[in-house]
């Protein structure tokens, strides 16, 4: 029905070797979609892959209907935002300026303090606001993480004023986070997709995965394996074939934790 | 105080800190340019220096020829030259992302420096019967035409499919570099006296040869420039993240570098032209500014380039006044200038600092 | 910039209408480059001296007693004008060239004295700033001073039967020679010395490897009092230099590098005592003048 992100038969290569080849995908709007995989699987090529940084060798992103090579880079910073896994700054910006880089010359009609405003509220949005004004390059890899992600949700907050079917992805988000803000940043992701916004991410923790995901995409060797919710994607004998681990069906519940505040 | 608070707060000072300092820094530059125009080894009182200004020149002939011909273009100069430098230095700190990075690193001034030393070794021969009718010195015009062919050279070598790798870029900048100082090496070697003496003085840098020819051929390259860079401060801002993620917040990543690497090449060209090298000024003051006013690039490009203006003038005024009527090599100044204040603040900023 | 606009105007305007010329009595000169400096005074000019550049180093009260503008190929226009000249007399070198033609747009007459390294130009140096300061009978005194000087000095050359084959060694850089050879101010004078130059194959100022220098087996070395790494250091204590002829006989030859090179008045004075430190058993002594 109401499709916002869809790949058909794309491939990335370099470095002579396929990375990414023949995957299809079709994403909706305001779901949360999590691509998961073992090590060298392709699923953060797959992911740059659909938010543009990486042009396909063959096949077509299609962004709200409209190719995404098509899409000019600050129209496409309006529809989507991208949290990178980890991000080494060149110069100490304070975690304020860097939550503010993402509301920089993205809304329309914004004034200066709105845009401020924007960045402060993302900074309290992910448990940073206390850090506003410390360099960013001390700051803690888990904090980093956090600041990043109120960068990218200031972002999206500016960008709405032009484009309100937006996608956000994330790749490996919570890396370095402690379960705390593990779970707050992905209960916040998950409050986000039920206002519309579409998430794609890539996780390795296949339990939070399988507990957040509308839709899990399982790749193995650069290829799409499996699609669908965690207990048809995550079958012991497709857990044994893609990971190489044998795990009784007990020890994966669907939903292994409730997370109290989601509801 | 809460989250909320902190926040508001800080949104307050973000907001001021820009006009103050912008209005110090540009303080900063009329004093420089009061007490350049003010002293010299001439005494000209400071009175008489305003009416000559003013245009009411009922002062002695002498006088207003020495600031109306001698100081006048030598300031703009070096106001011109001051702020090329250290604004390409900025520019190019945030289009390498590194702290350290100078505006020689795109090739321009060992270009400049090739092609000067090929002017002055082979000018005699091959050039004087092309240029020499002009009224004008092949030698500037030698050095800003090498300064660009060396940046477009390493431009073209460091693009693949429309994409500039900035890592390629710097080490082709490094092997130019290298091969440049080797062929200078062989020029000299064939240099006579006079042709080795002159490559020697004219890469020590020095203002003493300021006209105004020389200042009205240096405006148009370098003023735009200045008006130009402040445009690239959002999308450098944006770099400092990595051009991926620069990428992602909408800059047209590889514009920007196009611009910047070309913007660099014109300003430094023209100032190595009209004043040879000058060092120390390009990546002196950026760190300055960001260790006092953080590294925002708008605040930054224009920052930069009125402290660079002051701070070149004022070197100046010293190199030509402390030891009159004879004058001492500017580029000795600039660093004795800059590096002890630059210490210091590194020394004041101690813990916690992270360039 | 409409300041910078109107300075422009003003300051054309300035150079069409020019400076009052000074009276002759009253000349004030500037004098750059060590042989002008050396000539002005031995015309008795010196009086009228105000400013001589750094490289003025004879004789040695011209820095002690005039202020010093400096470098001579690195002037400042405002510095020079600050003392007021009428006359600047350049040597060949002399710069930059934008600080001299404003020096010129002040009004201050610029003599640029040529520099060609030989008897005739030394002669052609006087002749030149004699005429400027309009001194013709002492400049055609020196003149015949210099000139008797190179005829007695060929008078000595005619009496060498074996020339002495001479290095010049303008700097031992870490133990590397930097050598004159053809066209350089030391050929010229190894030539009016009366000598071969060792290193006749090389033209201009070069670095000289240990077996070319061997090769060029010098019967003597000359080297230069002044300098970074002058005389400082016994050449034949290297192993290159001690495997020349000249280290048999320990012949090295150390001079004031201005005496030596500068091609000024006291050239035929410095080149018989060149001639007669390279062959010490064939010149007679050179008669004073």
């Amino acid at each position: 029905m109401s499709a916002i992100l869809e790949a058909w038969n794309i491939a990335y290569r370099a470095g002579g070797r396929m990375l990414i080849e023949g995957i299809d995908l079709s994403v909706e709007r305001g779901t949360v979609t999590i691509i998961v995989g073992p090590n060298g699987a392709g699923k953060s090529t797959l992911l740059r892959v659909l938010c543009g940084e990486l042009a396909p060798a063959t096949g077509e992103v299609l962004l709200n209907g409209a190719p995404l090579h098509r899409i000019p880079a600050w129209r496409l910073a309006h529809t989507r935002a991208v949290m990178p896994q980890a991000s080494e700054l060149g110069f100490p910006f304070s975690a304020f300026e860097v939550a503010h880089l993402g509301v920089e010359g993205i809304g329309r009609g914004l004034s200066r303090g709105d845009r401020q405003r924007i960045a402060a509220s993302a900074l309290d949005q992910a448990d940073v606001a206390h850090l506003a004004r410390r360099n960013y390059q001390t700051l803690s890899g888990g904090e980093r993480q956090r600041v990043h992600f109120a960068r990218v949700l200031a972002q999206l907050e500016a960008g709405r004023t032009v484009e309100t079917r937006q996608v956000l992805f994330l790749d490996e988000p919570i890396a370095s986070l402690d379960l705390r803000h593990q779970l707050a940043l992905l209960n916040k992701a998950k409050c986000l997709a039920r206002e519309g916004l579409t998430i794609i991410a890539v996780l390795h923790d296949l339990q939070l995965a399988a507990d957040i995901a509308d839709s899990l995409v399982l790749v193995q060797a650069g290829r799409l394996v499996a699609r669908g919710n965690a207990g048809t994607v995550l079958s012991p004998g497709r857990l044994l074939d893609v990971f190489g681990v044998s795990l009784i069906p007990p020890s994966l519940p669907p939903s292994p934790w409730t997370l109290a505040s989601s509801n | 105080m809460t989250d909320r608070a902190i926040g508001t707060q800080h949104l307050a000072m973000a907001r001021d800190r820009k006009p103050l300092m912008m209005a110090v820094l540009t303080l900063l530059v009329i004093l420089a340019s009061g007490l350049a125009l003010g002293s010299g080894a001439t005494g000209v009182p400071p009175s008489r220096v305003l009416t000559i200004l003013a245009g009411q020149s009922s002062a002695p002939a002498g006088d207003a020829l020495i600031v109306l011909q001698v100081r006048l273009p030598r300031l703009l100069l070096g106001l011109l030259v001051g702020a090329a430098l250290a604004c390409s230095g900025a520019l190019m700190q945030g289009l390498f992302r590194n702290p350290l990075a100078d505006p020689g690193l795109v090739g321009v001034s060992a270009g400049a420096a090739l092609a000067a030393a090929i002017t002055i070794v082979a000018g005699d021969a091959l050039l004087a019967p092309w240029i020499g009718p002009l009224p004008f010195s092949a030698l500037p015009i030698g050095a800003f035409i090498g300064g660009l062919i060396t940046t477009w050279g390493l431009y073209l070598v460091a693009t693949r499919q429309g994409r500039t790798s900035i890592a390629v870029m710097l080490l082709a900048g490094v092997a130019f570099g290298a091969m440049s100082g080797a062929i200078i090496g062989f020029l000299a070697y064939l240099s006579d006296d006079r042709q080795l003496r002159d490559l020697s003085f004219w890469s020590l840098g020095s203002l003493s040869g300021a006209t105004w020819t020389k200042v009205a051929a240096a405006t148009p390259l370098i003023l735009p420039v200045l008006l130009l860079t402040p445009f690239l401060a959002r999308g450098l801002n944006a770099l400092a993240l990595g051009e991926a993620e620069a990428f992602h917040l909408g800059v047209p990543v590889q514009r920007v570098k196009a611009v910047a690497i070309m913007l660099v090449a014109v300003a430094v060209g023209a100032s190595v032209a009209c004043a040879g090298m000058i060092g120390f000024v390009g990546i002196v003051v950026p760190h300055v500014l960001r260790l006092t006013a953080g590294p925002d690039h708008r605040m930054l490009l224009p920052g930069s380039a009125l402290l660079g203006a002051a701070l070149l003038v004022s070197a100046d005024t010293v190199a030509r006044t402390v030891a009159a009527p004879a004058e001492l090599p500017i580029g000795i100044l600039t660093a004795a200038f800059g590096a002890p204040f630059f210490l210091w603040l590194l020394l004041r900023r101690q813990g916690g600092i992270a360039l | 910039m409409t300041l910078s606009r109107r300075a422009l105007v003003a300051g054309s305007a300035l150079m069409l209408v020019g400076r009052p010329a000074r009276a002759a009595s009253a000349r004030r000169i500037v004098s750059i480059g060590g042989a002008v400096t050396e000539i002005l005074y031995r015309l008795g000019q010196d009086a009228e001296i105000v400013g001589v550049d750094s490289t003025s180093l004879y004789p040695a009260e011209a820095l002690r007693t005039k202020a010093d503008v400096g470098y001579i190929r690195a002037l400042g226009a405002e510095g020079v004008l600050s003392l007021n000249p009428s006359l600047l007399l350049a040597a060949e070198g002399a710069g930059p060239p934008d600080a001299l033609r404003l020096i010129e747009q002040a009004g201050v007459t610029v003599v640029r004295v040529p520099g060609e390294p030989s008897p005739a130009g030394i002669v052609e140096r006087v002749r030149v700033i004699a005429q400027i300061l309009d001194i013709p009978e002492r400049g055609a005194a020196l003149i015949r001073e210099i000139e008797q000087g190179f005829a007695q000095l060929a008078e000595a050359k005619a009496r060498i039967t074996r020339p002495s084959r001479a290095l010049f060694v303008l700097s031992l850089q870490n133990g590397r020679p930097l050598v004159g050879g053809q066209g350089t101010t030391a050929d010229a004078m190894l030539a009016l010395a009366g000598a071969s130059n060792a290193a006749a194959s090389l033209s201009g100022w070069k670095p000289l490897s240990d077996e070319g220098l061997i090769a060029a087996a010098p019967d003597a070395i000359v080297m230069m009092e002044h300098g970074p790494d002058g005389a400082a250091k016994d050449p034949f204590t290297l192993p290159a230099f001690a495997a020349t002829p000249a280290a048999e006989t320990r012949r090295l030859v150390v001079m004031d590098s201005l005496y030596l090179l500068g091609f000024g008045p006291r050239t035929p004075a410095a080149a018989r005592d060149l001639m007669a430190a390279l062959h010490p058993d064939q010149a007679g002594k050179a008669k004073q003048p």
